[in-house]
């Protein structure tokens, strides 16, 4: 349907040209279904590029997102190996639009089942002007997956369902946080995606279980920086 | 009468009757005469103290730093607490008896020892604290709508309305405040989520601050006193039905339901 591959190239451009692109669905009434066939042909571009699939994320996972979007459902995105940044690795603004910042929990899967959990964060930037969208739109845009960052891969602790969770921008912190917001447990992240896309869940995916804070728009020259109660500290640097 | 004289007036007229009054800023009380609010405070408290109630320890406000931006101000607050606003782990609360109630997850410090110094550190408070108890604090407003400034609330006894203790106690040493993860569930949905750090960095902090200032102004805390040290997320209006549970990571859980009087 060209009328899919056209808004895949649309925000494939935005991308490219970390130019925002206005929204659309009013003129295509785009649906949910639909949207995620957008997706897969956004992805599709990344691709064609070379870029490798390596895990899924959720988005929408608290109450207070889904309230504020009117849903009751997460969302689903893709993760390529061009979106992983190193732990305490360097992102530059101008190769973004206006990305933002969110502290999250991230697993990786193993024979369909949880083998480890890092402290993690998501660089997202919506490809729409002034991240403003609708459910759709967000869905087209790949849910507006941008990066992400994972501390060190460890066991699952016990009880992970309420450790506290700090965003620190140069030592101040700017968001504090549970990981109760996160479906009330991260770790029910795993069925959300096995009901989704339980056939994406290969072993050694990553998945990026959604945000334990509000995000937080990135500025330049800053050392970012996400603490996960018992499990550690994921960091990054902006350069100036 | 003087201004602190008339202004605790007010606010006792807002209790007695239950209907909540206009802003005291600017009309009773000169904006941002942060004293003249904590005389008009002391007033209401001698009055309640001579009327036998028992004062039992004190709740810390305006500890996150999004609430200081809010208010303009960059200190906490304080409010006196009395045996009467105890409501039992899992009781049901009359929305009748109170105004506009909200409700916030806090820890609660059980001290073990005085802490009579107007300098303290947060070692100070380590040593002084006996055990530690998840509580919720159901806060109230006797200003119309919640329309306060930090003179409205200081002179309203820091918005206190009634609080809620767990029963299990745990140690500080046990226990990682500064990480501690906090959710506040209502009828099982997740209404408030925080951690330890979103009270001014740590709820050791507003213990040490709390104690400098009371012992500044000659009231000391001491051992026996409870301290509700500050919210760990945003607080939340009340609805009847359903329960509100609160979860501090290491430090369990307390509960609070609400019946009675619909809020408008």
């Amino acid at each position: 349907m060209s009328t899919i591959e056209q808004i895949a190239a649309r925000l494939d451009g935005a991308a490219t040209s970390r130019t925002p692109t206005a929204q659309f669905s009013a003129d295509t009434g785009l649906d949910v279904p639909t949207a995620y066939q957008v997706q897969h042909a956004v992805v599709a571009h990344r691709t064609a590029r070379g870029e490798r699939l390596v895990g899924l994320k959720l988005g929408l996972t608290s109450r207070a997102k889904m309230t504020q979007m009117g849903v009751d459902e997460v969302i689903l995105g893709r993760l390529t190996d061009a979106m992983h940044i190193p732990d305490s690795g360097t992102i530059r603004l101008d190769d973004h639009i206006h990305p933002k910042v969110e502290p999250e929990v991230a697993f990786l899967v193993e024979g369909g089942a949880i083998a480890a959990v890092a402290p993690a964060m998501e660089i997202i930037d919506s490809r729409y002007v002034d991240f403003r969208f609708t459910l759709p739109e967000v869905v087209a845009d790949n849910t507006s997956a941008s990066g992400f960052v994972l501390g060190a891969w460890q066991p699952v602790p016990d009880g992970i369902d309420n450790l506290g969770v700090l965003l620190e921008f140069d030592g101040q912190t700017i968001q504090t946080g549970s990981t109760a917001a996160i479906l009330g447990d991260p770790r029910r992240a795993l069925p959300e995606v096995a009901r989704l896309a339980g056939s994406e869940l290969t072993d050694g995916s990553v998945l990026l279980a959604g945000a334990a804070t509000a995000a937080v728009p990135l500025r330049a020259a800053t050392h970012v920086r996400v603490t996960v109660d018992r499990l550690g500290t994921a960091s990054l640097r902006v350069a100036p | 009468m003087t201004e602190v004289a008339r202004a605790a007036d007010v606010l006792r007229s807002a209790y007695e009757s239950r209907v909540p009054i206009a802003p005291l800023r600017g009309d009773l009380l000169p904006v941002g005469d942060v004293d003249a609010a904590y005389a008009v405070q002391r007033a209401q408290v001698d009055d309640w103290v001579a009327a036998g109630r028992r004062r039992i320890g004190a709740k810390i406000g305006l500890t996150s730093a999004a609430v200081q931006q809010a208010f303009g101000v960059y200190q906490p607050d304080f409010g006196v607490l009395f045996a009467d606003m105890a409501v039992p782990d899992g009781d049901e609360v009359d929305l009748g008896a109170l105004l506009q109630p909200r409700v916030e997850a806090e820890v609660a410090f059980v001290l073990g020892a005085d802490l009579p110094f107007e300098r303290v550190t947060a070692a100070d408070v380590i040593r002084a604290t006996d055990h530690l108890l998840p509580a919720i604090e159901v806060v109230d407003s006797r200003i119309a709508d919640w329309d306060i400034s930090i003179v409205d609330t200081v002179a309203d006894n820091a918005s206190s309305g009634l609080f809620v203790l767990g029963n299990q106690p745990r140690r500080l040493s046990d226990v990682d405040l500064r990480l501690a993860g906090m959710v506040l569930e209502h009828a099982g949905e997740p209404v408030s989520v925080g951690a330890g750090a979103a009270c001014l960095g740590n709820p050791v902090h507003a213990v040490a601050w709390l104690a400098g200032t009371l012992a500044a102004a000659g009231a000391p805390l001491s051992a026996g006193d409870v301290v509700l040290s500050g919210a760990l997320g945003p607080m939340v209006p009340v609805t009847a039905g359903g329960g509100y549970e609160a979860r501090i990571c290491g430090l369990g859980s307390v509960r609070v339901r609400f019946g009675g009087k619909e809020q408008a």
